[in-house]
């Protein structure tokens, strides 16, 4: 059961229980707010009946040309409100706003290559891992570039896998 | 900024681009080096004199700084030659606002402004400084400039925003409103709106004046098109057609939401609350309300409906066919709004007394079985269990019971359904009429379930939550019942035990890390609760709402530093955001994103009065009094700082006051433990579950008990100030403070802050006065107020300074001498009694080691400052040691009543010292024993002992089932090595303060060898 709006600024001092989670990194708030400042429609939060915050997903959309995409930034659902398909909703939401809103060619995520069970629900929602970034996580743990194609990338170029794994130098944007 | 190169105040590029090279990668000397070699060729350019002026403020010097950027700031006015552009001025704002002069910056801007009349760039920087300094009207008026000249739409909606934030901060909305609206009116004939946001400002600023029927117009009409998506213009509409109490539309269009999003819980609200025509809460509909896009009606929630019985019944029945409908339409179990609605329509019709009661208990029924496994059930239900009758919820529990036993043996549904049967029963506190044998045998039964459904959980990846992990925060709960219950120490080590184990096996749980952090708070062993605090990673904004969890409790703590830590990473978060809040709110101008643009000027004030904010200041200079009252010269440069205490009076004056925000998030806390200011097991089990039941009632009377809260601890700065001032004037005949200001200013201010400390106590300043009086000469008692002592004996300390100034005895007082006496006998009363019922920390959770550290690092270390100030106004400056000439100056009979106070500080300071050390003594073993006792011994039936067993033989018993990871943790698993810990974590607890105590001891050893 999910009111899915805007993420807003009150939110922010209401989301520890979700933010509690062990993978789920609590930002600056200058990141916070950039967010909510250059990208309103990509920061959504789901709400339950009571007013409690069930999760939330923040992302951007960026790129040039060919490469103009959606991108996901964080996922979290609290530990209450899991196996309830609510990331999926979340996402879908995102990859809609994506494809209808800001008429994007992909999707893309990056997330620990150790964090199977996250890399597990992206691909069932239809999710490829594009590439593999070494020590992506602070010089450390490598991350993986995941992708999904939007209806604009009629032949899924954007998804086509790079073979050889690339440093965090080498990617275009942050 | 490298990327903002070009030719700045006529500077080739190739000039500076080695300059901001150098800058961006730290290199402040280089740079510098660089910058005067470029000043050299370009003496009266004012960017490179900018460029100094920042690399100089990097490099740590404000001074020369501030120096630079004014010369640049002079060239800019003096000379019509100079170039002026907005790098230029960037940079100087840059250097400006960090050296906190944001006036200058924007008087800069200004004067460019008028120098280059139609200079966008400029005017757009112009517009960014007034934004810094929260000016709106400047804004709006500058604004209104840039779109005159360019007839931008953007520039349009800043000034619409800032004429919206004067109507706010002003409550001037009657005329700035009707402005705005006829500013985007106008501007819509001509050139209609291209951005979605625009629209949403339009139509809430048309919201806010009611005007809601021209709201539908234009969001009907072709402006509609800008907003993309269909459910949220049909949100839109639905909450202006419910505004405007066109309640049959409202409610099409909100179905027509629920035909598209039928997990919409919110929008489900507003179309039942449209059907029943629920009266609307206008006036509480806050402007950020409207502006967050929010589409709540703000229902009046349950209030009578006005229709008829026919009608009202007949609106139900469609309610109930439409969303009966939504679930023949066979989503998958993930969609739960269609059947928590048919709850939410018993709800109301019970509500309004026209309630066939089976039928709520039916749906009750009907949505466990289909949700009763999951975690979320108990609160999706909790507003429809709450309006049950005591005998419905034994006859839903029963029938939970029995539908959830039918479900076979352990699955993880089966395991769900157990969980939320406990969790109901918590929720309607069946602990408190439960016998103590059937809690126990509910604890063991949990902890059993938990152990036996370890397997369930083999698969799984350690990251993800186990199954049936709220087992065991429920037990907990259970166990601290039955501690508070019957005082019995084992239910609380093995709350700590069950936990633990928990941890051992999946350290990621944050509610037991919660949980552990308030028991082990509870218990004394505050380090422990600190590291558990510490596994929270609370960071950002997190601080904010979390850190009540453990601050209040490091407050009145021996563990100084660790607070020290917390307050000031704390206080730098806060200030960081207040200094980058602008510039962010800027951010969201320049993306057009203009309803963000309201909401984040009203958070920034939401988190600048803050209450805890506001305390966290003030406890950060009050701490850092208490750890340098060794030295009276430390503390008064601490109070330098804070203009001598004047600060904090000024910030908890009443119209702050009025204005502060509560933004702790208390919804994590644990049950014993609503707010940071109560905590039920430091009362009796029957006064407490009274007080359980107003719990609600509790949250709100913290708002009440923090103001009072505030300003008495605004008022001890100050007051300490004015002790220290007057006691170094103790002995001489005609006092001259500072040789410029007489004690006169300073009576009539000490007396009126003593009164309002009185009334703050809740008495006037006499019955304050006669309190102290009396439970000095022993006539009167602690208890007979209901008051902490050590704000008591603050109050007689601070009466004592006041006392050596007026050199005239209060009505009630006494003679002079009697003031200190006073003072002296409340410290050996309140010492020497809390002594008497001091249990040691190790086996007496809840002790009251806070109150004698507030009574040492308070009250005494306030009472040492006037002493060493009436030492040192007698010695002359400069002079550490006795000399024997000195001998016969000191020998003061006004110095009688000084030596009698330190001598009895010593006494009362040696008896805690006394009874620490006893503890702390005592080898570690020897306590670890006494617990270990508690758990290994009585009766082998009752719940603790079984409970350690059970966790043991899982522990123990290697079951291949179990896979791995989960059988290697539990090989780890040693309760002793729990206990121990808990054990070093007292023992560290008692040996700072301890150490405390030795400090102030030879602090007072000093000054007697000084009389």
């Amino acid at each position: 059961m999910t009111t899915i709006r805007r993420f807003c600024c009150d939110d922010l001092l209401r989301f520890a229980p979700v933010n509690f989670d062990h993978l789920t990194e609590t930002f600056n708030m200058s990141f916070y707010m950039t967010y909510l400042a250059r990208w309103p429609d990509y920061f959504h939060v789901a709400e339950a009946p009571g007013g409690r915050i069930m999760g939330y997903i923040m992302g951007k959309v960026e790129g040039q040309g060919e490469s103009w995409h959606g991108h996901v930034t964080a996922v979290t659902v609290a530990s209450e409100y899991r196996r309830q398909q609510l990331a999926k909703k979340l996402m879908n939401m995102l990859e809609d706003i994506s494809d209808k809103m800001d008429k994007a060619y992909f999707v893309d995520l990056f997330v620990r290559a150790s964090n199977m069970p996250a890399i597990k629900m992206y691909e069932k929602l239809g999710y490829v891992i594009y590439r593999r970034v070494l020590r992506y996580y602070s010089g450390e743990e490598d991350g993986l570039d995941m992708r999904k194609a939007l209806s604009r990338d009629v032949k899924k170029k954007s998804i086509i896998p790079l073979k050889r794994p690339v440093t965090p130098d080498e990617l275009e944007y942050d | 900024m490298a990327s903002k190169y070009g030719l700045a105040g006529g500077i080739p590029e190739r000039r500076v681009r080695p300059i901001w090279d150098a800058i961006d990668s730290r290199q402040y000397k280089n740079a510098l080096k660089l910058c005067v070699g470029l000043l050299a060729k370009h003496p009266n350019s004012p960017y490179a004199l900018a460029l100094k002026a920042l690399i100089l403020e990097r490099m740590g010097k404000p001074d020369e700084a501030m120096s630079v950027c004014l010369n640049a700031k002079d060239l800019l006015y003096s000379s019509t030659a100079v170039h002026v552009d907005d790098l230029t001025l960037s940079t100087l704002q840059i250097v400006f606002q960090r050296l906190d002069r944001l006036d200058l910056a924007t008087s800069c801007y200004e004067h460019a402004c008028a120098k280059y009349p139609n200079n966008l760039e400029i005017m757009m920087g112009l517009f960014n400084c007034y934004v810094r300094e929260y000016s709106y009207v400047k804004q709006q008026q500058i604004a209104i400039k840039m779109y005159k000249i360019v007839g931008e739409e953007r520039f349009l909606l800043w000034a619409v925003c800032s004429i919206q934030l004067q109507a706010i901060s002003s409550n001037g909305g009657d005329k700035l409103l009707p402005l705005a609206e006829g500013l985007l009116k106008k501007h819509i004939a001509s050139h209609s709106l291209h951005e979605p946001e625009a629209l949403h400002i339009y139509i809430s600023i048309l919201e806010q004046q009611g005007k809601y029927e021209t709201a539908l117009e234009v969001i009907s009409g072709n402006l509609g098109s800008l907003i993309g998506i269909e459910v949220d213009k049909l949100r839109i509409q639905g909450r202006l057609l419910a505004r405007a109490r066109d309640f049959a539309a409202g409610a099409e269009k909100f179905q027509r939401v629920l035909e598209l999003c039928s997990d919409d819980w919110d929008a489900f609200l507003n179309y039942l609350g449209c059907l029943l025509e629920d009266d609307i809460n206008w006036s509480k509909a806050s402007v950020t309300d409207q502006i967050k896009l929010s589409n709540s009606v703000d229902f009046q929630n349950c209030k009578l409906s006005t229709l008829t019985e026919e009608v009202f019944n007949f609106r139900l029945s469609t309610a109930l066919s439409f969303v009966q409908n939504l679930q023949m339409k066979g989503y998958n179990d993930c969609v739960r709004c269609p059947y928590l609605a048919t709850i939410e329509i018993e709800r109301r019709r019970r509500l309004n007394g026209k309630a066939d009661d089976f039928k709520l208990m039916e749906v009750l029924l009907n949505y466990f079985n289909r949700f009763g496994h999951l975690s979320c059930f108990t609160s999706d239900v909790e507003s429809s269990l709450h309006i049950l009758t005591s005998d419905e919820r034994n006859e839903l529990l029963e029938a939970f019971g029995k539908s959830s036993e039918s479900s076979s043996t352990i699955s993880t549904k089966a395991i769900g359904s157990a969980i939320t049967i406990f969790k109901i029963q918590e929720l309607f506190d069946c602990a408190s009429c439960f016998p103590v044998t059937d809690l126990e045998t509910i604890a063991m039964k949990m902890v059993d379930m938990y152990c036996k459904s370890l397997y369930l959980s083999r698969e799984l990846d350690p990251q993800e939550n186990m199954h049936g992990e709220e087992l065991l925060s429920t037990v907990c709960n259970v166990l601290v019942h039955l501690f508070w219950r019957t005082r019995c120490l084992s239910y609380l080590l093995v709350a700590i035990l069950v936990l633990e184990f928990g941890s051992n096996i999946r350290r990621y749980v944050w509610q037991y890390k919660i949980l552990l952090l308030h028991l082990y708070s509870h218990f004394g062993a505050l380090p422990l609760s600190y590291e558990w605090y510490g596994t929270l990673d609370v960071k950002n904004i997190l601080l904010e709402t979390v850190s009540h969890h453990i601050l209040p409790q490091m407050l009145r703590s021996p563990l100084w530093s660790e607070t020290a830590d917390l307050l000031k990473e704390y206080i730098k978060f806060m200030d960081d955001y207040f200094n980058e809040a602008a510039d962010l709110t800027f951010l969201a101008y320049r993306h057009r994103n203009y309803s963000k643009v309201i909401e984040f000027v009203q958070f920034k004030e939401r988190l600048q009065h803050s209450y805890q904010y506001l305390m966290a200041r003030m406890d950060a200079s009050i701490l850092q009094m208490k750890q340098k009252t060794d030295k009276l010269e430390d503390v008064e440069f601490i109070l330098e700082n804070v203009k001598h205490g004047l600060q904090f009076l000024e910030l908890s004056n009443e119209a702050e006051l009025k204005l502060l925000a509560f933004n702790e998030d208390f919804q994590t806390r644990p049950w014993w433990s609503p707010t940071s200011s109560i905590n039920y097991l430091l009362e009796t089990f029957e006064e407490g579950t009274a007080h359980r039941r107003e719990q609600k009632h509790q949250v709100d009377m913290r708002e009440c008990v923090a103001r009072k809260a505030i300003e008495w601890k605004s008022l001890l700065p100050r007051l300490v100030y004015l002790s220290i001032q007057v006691a170094s004037s103790f002995l001489k005949e005609n006092i001259e403070l500072n040789g410029s200001v007489s004690d006169i200013d300073y009576t009539s201010e000490f007396k009126c802050l003593l009164e309002r400390y009185a009334r703050n106590l809740g008495l006037s300043f006499e019955d304050a006065t006669e309190a102290i009086v009396g439970i000095s000469e022993g006539k009167k008692s602690f208890k007979e107020y209901d008051l902490e002592m050590v704000h008591l004996i603050n109050f007689a300390v601070f009466v004592n300074a006041f006392n050596l100034c007026t050199h005239h005895l209060e009505p009630g007082v006494g003679h002079q001498q009697s003031s200190w006496h006073i003072v002296n006998s409340l410290v050996e009363k309140c010492i020497s009694e809390e002594l008497m019922h001091a249990q040691p920390i190790f086996t007496s959770p809840g002790n009251n080691l806070p109150i004698l550290v507030d009574l040492v690092t308070e009250s005494i270390s306030w009472h040492i400052l006037v002493i060493q100030s009436c030492l040192r106004s007698m010695i002359p400056s400069g002079k550490k040691k006795k000399k024997p000439s000195a001998t016969d100056q000191l020998n003061l009979p006004q110095l009688q009543p000084v030596h009698a106070s330190i001598q009895c500080l010593t006494n009362s300071i040696q008896d805690v010292q006394t009874w620490l050390e006893g503890q702390v003594n005592k080898p570690e073993d020897e306590s670890l024993d006494t617990l270990l006792s508690h758990l290994q011994s009585g009766d082998t039936e009752q719940g603790p002992y079984q409970i350690c067993r059970i966790l043991e033989e899982t522990a123990t018993e290697s079951n291949p089932e179990l896979g791995e990871r989960i059988s290697g943790a539990l090989q780890c698993w040693n309760s002793a090595n729990v206990i121990r810990k808990l054990v070093a974590a007292q023992h560290r607890s008692v040996t700072e303060f301890h150490c405390m105590c030795a400090s102030k001891l030879r602090l007072l050893e000093s000054f007697k060898q000084l009389i």
